[in-house]
Parts: structure tokens; sequence; C-alpha cells
């Protein structure tokens, strides 16, 4: 299955991309896709960011389904 | 008329106080937010607003059917604005019109509370001195 992942903000910059395509061997939740490849090249741990699946808020406890479109991002700061 | 907007054009108050008419209405309340020139003591020229655009839209709406069910309000006014802005330029306007006052207040004070809370959009600093940083990057 896969999903598309968008960046914005500084995860934008620190991705170096605005939206990846991810290919994954099963459903795993948000917190599990986010440790298995993120963690890393975002730099910093999971409590920092905000999740979304299909333009709803997430927890990471949230299972991930094909074809979806989920957003990793920081603390939002509008207004 | 409710109006729920993400624009890059400039936010026109009357307009949207136009949108908010009803005969019904015996109060409207307007809350502008601006683009402040410090942020934290350090001085900013202007903001920079990235926003997820389908996501922030659908936000807003929500928030203006919640309004609607919590409060006894008639028309709701959601508008943010993105894009770089200049210090004073009006970033934001959550407007209400209802019966009586007090329901005006309420909604559009919980109006902006929650556009800050949950609409996916990222403010970045234009500092005085030429450099930039994005809200809560403590890189």
């Amino acid at each position: 299955m896969s999903i598309m992942v968008l960046f914005f903000s500084f995860a934008a910059d620190r991705m170096n991309a605005r939206q990846k395509l991810y290919d994954l061997d099963g459903t795993m939740t948000v917190k599990e896709f986010f440790e298995k490849f993120l963690v890393k090249p975002l730099g910093d741990p999971f409590d920092a960011w905000l999740f979304s699946v299909n333009q709803e808020w997430v927890d990471g406890d949230a299972l991930l389904h094909d074809g979806d479109e989920v957003a990793v991002v920081p603390p939002v700061s509008g207004g | 008329m409710d109006v729920y907007q993400i624009t890059q054009q400039v936010i026109d108050p009357s307009a949207l106080l136009q949108a908010l008419e009803d005969p019904g209405a015996g109060a409207q309340v307007l809350f502008l937010g601006t683009v402040r020139n410090e942020f934290e003591g350090r001085a900013s020229q202007g903001l920079f607003y990235d926003v997820y655009p389908q996501m922030a839209e659908a936000q807003i709406r929500k928030i203006g059917e919640e309004l609607k069910e919590e409060f006894s309000v008639r028309h709701i006014v959601i508008v943010h604005r993105i894009g770089s802005l200049p210090v004073g330029t009006i970033s934001v306007a959550v407007a209400v019109s209802a019966a009586h006052r007090d329901a005006a207040f309420a909604a559009a004070r919980a109006g902006i509370d929650r556009v800050k809370e949950r609409v996916p959009i990222w403010k970045k600093e234009h500092w005085a001195d030429g450099s930039s940083a994005w809200h809560d990057d403590k890189s």
C-alpha cells in the first residue's frame, strides 16, 4: 500500500519536500510510520509534531490505509 | 451569508460585515488579527504564512458549524490570509452576527481561539535584521 505524506512549515524545510509518496509493507499506525520513516529526517521526536489523515487531526494510534493523505506538521501558529 | 475563506487577497472588513447583515441581528462583532512589529521582544518586519489549503478550509468551515450549534449566531465569517504580509496587515478576520451582543462576543472569541488552535497555518517571522525563522522551530 502507499500513502502520500504532506509537509508544511519547517517540516517541509527539513524534508526538503512538500510531499512524498511512501510504500508500506502493511497496515501500521501513524506513530509506527513516523518512527520508521520520519523521526530521522525530521530530527525531532514524535511529540513535537501534529498529524492529520485525510484532512482530520489524528493521534498516533490512528491506522493508515492505502491511498491515505497524511500530513506531518509542526504545531499550528495561524492568526 | 456565511463566508469561509483562505485567501491571498486583501481582507476588506466592510465587505465581510455586509455578509453578516440580517434583519434579525441586533449585534455584529468583528475580530481582526494584524501583523505585529515584534515577537517575544525581537523586532519584525512581517510574516509569511504557510497553509495546508484544503484542510484549512475544511477546518474553518467546521469551526463555523460548531459556533452555530453552540451559540445563537445568525451568520459567521472566518477568513485567513496567507503569503507574505508586512506589519500592520490584516491576517485574519472572524466576524459574527447575532440577535444579542452576548452571543456575538462569545462566538467571535471562541471562533478566533479555535482558528489558532486547529487550522493548519504556520507563521514564519521575517525579522527586522533580514533573517527569518518559523515559529516553534527550536533547531
